[in-house]
């Protein structure tokens, strides 16, 4: 098991997600099914998750295949920028998808929630274009008997890819751009650690709550605090993704880094279950003095651990850089 | 600061390989910061119109929390100390954030005893008289942050220049 090997495994998961689940989405309208439309919304979330690590492991696949004679350093050039464009797409879907979810949830106004399906129709359509693109540009790097003969230099594009490489970055200007001067960088880790404390005290007093600490609280206006923590890990989802955009080096080839995101993986699961399982009916009218019911503290308990993983893993990244080795 | 700085607690905090190292300290300083600042928010955010229906005279409990974190970062923050006086003691930024930990404190005191303890206001007297601590007290902790992380990035000396 190794990065490159990792990347291979993961990276159809992201355009095969977003294609199903706007597939879903499309249908759900077309049938009129709450149902499948809230299915469709968890696919996206999911395909949204699951495309961080597949986008982070690509440093490993790149540095692994570095070297060899048959690979052009242009064409994985080109497949990490339309992957860098393809990414904020598909991450703003997923975000758009849990915001449809909640509203779901709140039954909020007819008129925010048609401008949410809207939204998420248009960006899951661009991101379901941009993630084919990504993998016939990643595809390229390894298949020349797919590859047209222009393309060998990568310079050339023809049609619609030539409108969408326009938008796409130089990973290497990008870098450069995260980090013009240290006071930016500042800038992102100071909003890194303030969203941390957001996230840790709306998620951890509702977590605390179903574990019985403040029972005199209701549980249904603690559990209203969630729009907070989503945009607290909005926030930190984006100045991790800068970061990493800054410094990929420095943190993919990290032990800590890695064990991070399979935390996040898990509490992704850990959410997915929770109100998936008879476990947020349970407590979601709980009122004050009555206690949550196993299932419901065991997902709380978890969770509150899989946070603290999270915080203990990103301040060991540092010292373990470089713990990984590329083959 | 030399003298601290040749001590073998802070040799070793500094240059252990050990994962019970700094990183290790720097992590509690992280879960302190989680649980004071978290749960400080929550309390000010409430007081400041969020979410009504959270009763308020229950949250008081989190105040227990909130020591709980200063007591975690005031153990943690004196380790950190410890292994790099230099690198703090000669930054202003330093005595910025101690400054502005010394008002938080003191504001997150005055809501424990002018808004959470006296058990006969009503809601809407709490909120009169919490309001502007509230405002005060997330103002303080997102400068503490901020003062806390510019210390890796504005430091002069690491360790003694001589």
């Amino acid at each position: 098991m190794n990065l490159a090997y990792l990347h291979l495994v993961l990276n159809h998961f992201p355009i095969i997600g977003t294609v199903i689940g706007l597939g879903l989405f499309v249908v759900s309208f077309v049938g009129k099914n709450d149902d499948l439309k809230r299915a469709s919304l968890m696919v996206l979330a999911a395909a949204a998750l699951l495309a961080l690590p597949t986008f982070f492991s690509g440093i490993g696949a790149q540095r692994a295949i570095r070297g060899d004679p048959a690979v052009s350093a242009v064409l994985i050039e080109r497949h990490e920028g339309a992957a860098i464009l393809a990414l904020f797409f598909m991450e703003i879907a997923g975000a758009l998808a849990l915001v449809g979810l909640w509203q779901r949830h709140r039954v909020s106004s007819g008129k925010a929630r048609s401008w949410n399906s809207m939204a998420i129709l248009l960006f899951s359509v661009v991101t379901a274009g941009l993630m084919a693109r990504v993998g016939t540009t990643g595809g390229d790097i390894r298949h020349p008997e797919i590859r047209l003969a222009q393309e060998v230099t990568g310079t050339r594009e023809s049609g619609l890819s030539a409108i969408v490489h326009v938008f796409e970055p130089s990973p290497g200007k990008f870098a450069d751009l995260v980090l013009i001067n240290k006071w930016w960088w500042a800038f992102m880790m100071d909003l890194h650690f303030i969203g941390l404390a957001l996230l840790i005290g709306t998620v951890g007093i509702l977590n605390l709550r179903m574990l019985g600490f403040a029972k005199q609280l209701p549980v249904a206006p603690l559990h209203r605090l969630t729009p907070w923590a989503m945009g607290a890990f909005g926030i930190n989802a984006l100045t991790g993704i800068l970061a990493f955009i800054g410094m990929p080096n420095y943190y993919a080839f990290d032990v800590a880094f890695w064990l991070k995101m399979l935390a996040l993986l898990l509490l992704g699961l850990n959410v997915a279950a929770f109100y998936l399982t008879d476990a947020f009916r349970s407590v979601e009218h709980l009122g004050p003095g009555e206690d949550a019911p196993p299932l419901a503290k065991f997902f709380a308990a978890t969770s509150l651990v899989l946070w603290f993983a999270v915080i203990a893993l990103g301040r060991y990244i540092q010292p373990f850089t470089d713990t990984l080795s590329v083959r | 600061m030399r003298t601290i700085e040749e001590s073998g607690l802070s040799t070793w905090l500094r240059e252990s390989e050990s994962p019970f190292g700094f990183y290790f300290v720097l992590l509690f300083h992280t879960f302190g910061l989680a649980l004071l600042v978290g749960a400080s928010a929550v309390i000010d955010l409430r007081l400041l119109g969020i979410e009504r229906e959270i009763p308020l005279a229950p949250l008081k409990r989190l105040f227990g929390i909130m020591w709980s974190g200063f007591a975690i970062n005031a153990a943690s923050g004196v380790l950190l100390l410890i292994a790099y006086p230099t690198k703090a003691l000669t930054n202003p930024v330093f005595y910025t954030k101690m400054t502005l930990i010394g008002f938080a404190v003191w504001v997150m005191t005055n809501l424990r005893s002018r808004v959470f303890n006296d058990s006969t206001l009503s809601e809407a007297a709490m909120i009169g008289r919490g309001r502007t601590l509230a405002t005060w007290s997330l103002v303080l902790w997102v400068g503490v942050i901020t003062a806390g992380r510019l210390l890796a990035y504005t430091y002069k000396y690491l360790t003694f220049p001589f």
